[in-house]
């Protein structure tokens, strides 16, 4: 790779910032708004600090777009030092605003560095694994057009699978879709809902509902194996699970019918950062898998 | 290159356009081989289906050729009904020659003749009178203008009035048609492909024409004026309506003719003239006769569509002798591992059972003709406005709730009394769904919803669930296999483990258990399992009884209990498991018990 390039996401990956295996990676802080109070992610405000409020206080609280203006002063400091700046940002259906940002500041320094921004039609653990294969094809081309080709591959191959006992944290987020049917049942059930590359609308479908964690582990691997099938894929490239600290056994459980079960080069064990919380809620976790 | 690609993408996806705001049309005219009323929904689809499994991101250095080649093999594995696919076998031919990327005039002849022997080839049985003639007609007169134009699509636009002619004349090569008054609807789809094809260069008129289901009102009408109301000697006001009638506003040709009739003979009769015109018995015979033109007898009820796909090549021939004498209209498409078949069967189980033999279906699709024949040609037609529904049948305010809330489309509380197959249909058409999942909680009323099935207008697919819980059961696990097409959710009923129980009336002895008058017995599997005094023992002993790994008790307490907590009674006698309690609301036990 002859070309310097800057790799920039956000605080939304479903995995440590630790995690990304790539040097020249830069990411940005999502504001999380508690009633009138802004937040970052941090030592002390983390997503289980966030969770635990949402069970103790019943609190509600809401995340916002990335700041144009640190997305801005981030690329201009890095400006100089680069030959080219890949963004990987969050669904532009599930944060249209964050994406609209992102062209915009593209647009803005077009005349000083090209800027290649990558809609992952991901949250959590699907916007991480679209990165990190994206570091692994960045190591043998660094040719513009074809990096963005091999990018919407990626996306296209990329599906995440939420278990998200409440989805009312969704639901208050706007960012529910599909998955709407799932809502207000009056037995106590926990939905499956998923976010699918290919589909280009990218909103949130209903994949199931059970009633135990075992139930819905059992419904996500079907899920993706049933995907395989239908994709020809023989293995998982990478995976992500990651989750609420406080459903331990149940993401665990997950892991093991995983490692059981699905033929996969990069299983990893996330964490969740502050912002997630607020998607997935109490209780909540994920897989994504990307199969390209 | 691109700018190539992109021109010919933006040319499919007007013509695709253009072809979805006709498709009601072509639905209107099907007729042949059998009523399926969905000619144009099925091309449209096949050509939509193409487009959307296209890849964005294309090698950039991919010629026009190959592009349409990749669009042929899209249509293909998309293509649905014998019209979708026997159009896409036309252009899986056409691409197969255009795939040298030479779009000269002499090419495109070679193109549009591969075309056509594919598409025959593909077809058992080829008949003319269909889009197979209007394919023929196109290579003919191609083949005897080529040398006017230099430009091959201007070439196939100018065939376009000879093919308007040729397919004016199907009724004249199919019965059938001409009985129906209308043209062949699988031709005149091919018809519209050029048309929007020529719409790309030129603008064109959007053809009208009467909708079947108001030109059999219309009959029916006069019908009804001729059998019955011309026998009072008050003159009726329907006939002053018919009088009234514009006939040169109806291009059906044969209601167009009976509609004038009838019009002469009422003015014949007002006016005393006489025998110049058709008698009222023989314009009778022409009503009933434009009537049942709209209902044959349909040999074969079930246009069965599959998609089949092995790690190995499937032989074709083989695939072929193995389902053959299940039907007739059958269509093999494909190559290598995957192959699309349509068959129009009595014996859909036994298809798809015989095709599991060369590997996995992956997608399949079973209309009843019949029933949608009916509501084509009824009076009180529905205008479908769902494509499925789940609908369940149970007694309980509690359970409808529960049910609703799971994602059922329509839950019917009978309470105590079960439902009649009156109420059924009426239920059933009032979902205005063409395809519904019907499940009932009651083995009893299995019979009654499978009559009431065969009177509805929908296609009915009926679950002989057997109690709420395996309700329950059905909506809950993988959203995608609630789904008409893949019948899986047959088996998800007997996914909770449940038992119920109630209090006996009477002593006695029932499998081998002993149960005295007013003990309380649990019914496990369709079988007494044991009985108690009280009803925390019963319920504890079963629990106990039939506990594996599971970890959560959900107790659904029926109409008759009273102020009786029993889940927290038994969550005292088992406190590693998690308990639930929810209200039922059924009649006939007094607790559903699951342990999931």
């Amino acid at each position: 790779m002859n070309k310097r390039i800057l790799i920039i996401s956000a605080d939304n990956l479903g995995i440590g910032i630790d995690q990304v295996p790539y040097q020249h990676f830069e990411y940005l802080k999502y504001p999380v708004l508690v009633g009138e109070k802004e937040y970052r992610e941090s030592e002390t405000y983390s997503a289980s600090w966030l969770l635990e409020r949402f069970v103790k206080e019943k609190i509600t609280a809401k995340s916002s777009s990335l700041s144009r203006a640190e997305m801005t002063d981030l690329i201009e400091k890095n400006v100089n030092n680069y030959d080219l700046i890949i963004q990987v940002v969050m669904g532009s259906n599930m944060s249209a605003a964050t994406f609209n940002i992102a062209e915009e500041v593209k647009e803005k320094f077009k005349d000083l560095i090209p800027v290649i921004n990558i809609d992952s039609r991901q949250v959590v653990g699907g916007t991480g694994a679209v990165l990190l294969r994206l570091i692994d094809i960045i190591k043998t081309t660094d040719d513009d057009e074809t990096i963005k080709k091999q990018a919407g591959e990626l996306v296209t191959n990329t599906f995440s699978y939420y278990v998200t006992p409440d989805l009312n944290y969704l639901n208050r987020g706007g960012r529910i879709g599909k998955a709407k049917a799932l809502l207000g049942s009056v037995l106590r059930v926990l939905p499956v809902i998923g976010l699918m590359g290919d589909d280009p609308e990218g909103l949130i479908i209903p994949v199931g509902q059970g009633r135990t964690f075992k139930q819905v582990n059992s419904l996500i691997i079907n899920s993706i194996r049933e995907k395989m099938n239908e994709k020809k894929a023989e293995v998982i490239t990478v995976a992500i699970i990651s989750g609420d600290e406080s459903k331990r056994d149940a993401i665990d459980d997950l892991k093991r019918e995983f490692e059981g079960s699905i033929p996969c080069k990069n299983l990893i064990y996330g964490k969740l950062h502050l912002v997630e919380a607020i998607y997935m809620g109490p209780g909540g976790y994920s897989v994504s898998v990307c199969m390209k | 290159m691109q700018q190539k690609i992109a021109e010919i993408k933006i040319a499919f996806d007007n013509i695709s356009k253009y072809f979805w705001r006709h498709k009601e049309y072509v639905n209107r005219l099907n007729v042949f081989p059998v009523p399926d009323g969905d000619t144009g929904l099925n091309i449209a689809l096949t050509i939509q289906g193409a487009l959307a499994n296209t890849p964005d991101n294309l090698p950039d250095n991919i010629l026009p050729g190959e592009f349409l080649k990749l669009i042929s093999d899209n249509m293909l594995l998309n293509s649905r009904g014998c019209s979708g696919v026997i159009l896409s076998l036309f252009f899986e031919g056409m691409t197969e020659v255009l795939e040298n990327n030479d779009f000269s005039r002499e090419n495109l002849l070679k193109a549009i003749e591969n075309g056509c022997i594919t598409a025959y080839n593909g077809t058992e049985n080829p008949r003319e009178g269909t889009m197979l003639t209007l394919m023929s007609e196109l290579k003919m007169k191609y083949s005897e203008i080529i040398t006017t134009k230099v430009n091959p699509l201007e070439l196939i636009i100018d065939c376009i009035p000879h093919l308007k002619e040729t397919l004016d004349k199907t009724p004249d090569m199919l019965p059938i048609l001409k009985q129906a008054g209308v043209v062949d609807s699988g031709g005149a789809g091919f018809l519209i492909l050029l048309e929007g094809l020529e719409r790309e260069f030129n603008s064109r008129k959007t053809p009208e024409t009467l909708p079947l289901s108001v030109a059999l009102k219309i009959n029916s009408v006069l019908k009804d004026l001729l059998v019955k109301r011309y026998l009072r000697k008050k003159r009726s006001d329907t006939g002053t309506l018919v009088q009234s009638l514009g006939a040169g506003n109806i291009s059906n040709t044969r209601l167009h003719n009976i509609v004038h009739n009838v019009q002469q003979y009422l003015k014949n009769r007002t006016h005393n003239h006489n025998n110049k015109y058709p008698t009222r018995e023989a314009l009778k015979k022409d009503t009933k006769e434009f009537e049942s033109s709209w209902n044959p007898d349909i040999r074969y009820r079930y246009c069965t569509e599959l998609t089949v796909s092995s790690d190995k090549d499937i032989d074709s021939q083989a695939l072929k002798e193995q389902i053959i004498n299940y039907g007739d209209s059958l269509i093999i498409s494909g190559r290598g591992n995957t192959y699309k078949i349509h068959i129009h069967t009595n014996k859909p189980d036994s298809v798809i059972k015989n095709i599991y033999l060369f590997g996995n279906i992956i997608l399949r699709k079973v209309d009843d003709m019949k029933k949608q024949h009916r509501n084509f040609i009824s009076y009180d037609s529905i205008e479908y406005e769902k494509e499925q529904s789940v609908f369940c049948i149970v007694s309980g305010e509690g359970f409808k709730k529960i049910l609703q809330s799971l994602g059922a489309d329509y839950v019917y509380d009978y309470g105590k009394r079960k439902p009649s197959v009156k109420k059924l249909v009426d239920l059933l058409n009032s979902l205005k769904s063409k395809n519904i999942i019907a499940a009932p909680d009651d083995g009893d009323i299995l019979m009654s919803l499978k009559y009431a099935a065969s009177l509805c207008k929908a296609n009915v697919f009926i679950v002989e669930s057997k109690n709420a819980i395996s309700l329950i059961s059905l909506l809950m696990g993988k959203t995608n296999e609630i789904n008409k097409t893949n019948f899986l959710f047959r088996d998800r009923i007997n996914n909770i483990k449940h038992f119920m129980i109630s209090k006996s009336a009477k002593e006695s002895s029932v499998d081998g258990v002993a149960v005295k008058k007013g003990d309380f017995f649990v019914i496990y599997n369709g079988k007494i399992f044991l009985s108690e005094k009280t009803l925390k023992d019963v319920a504890a002993e079963a629990i106990n009884k039939l506990l594996n790994d599971e970890s959560i008790i959900t107790v659904y307490k029926g109409l008759h209990v009273k102020g009786n907590n029993l889940a927290a009674g038994l969550k005292n006698k088992f406190p590693g498991l998690e308990f639930e309690e929810y209200y039922g609301g059924q009649t006939q036990y007094h607790y559903y018990i699951t342990l999931e």
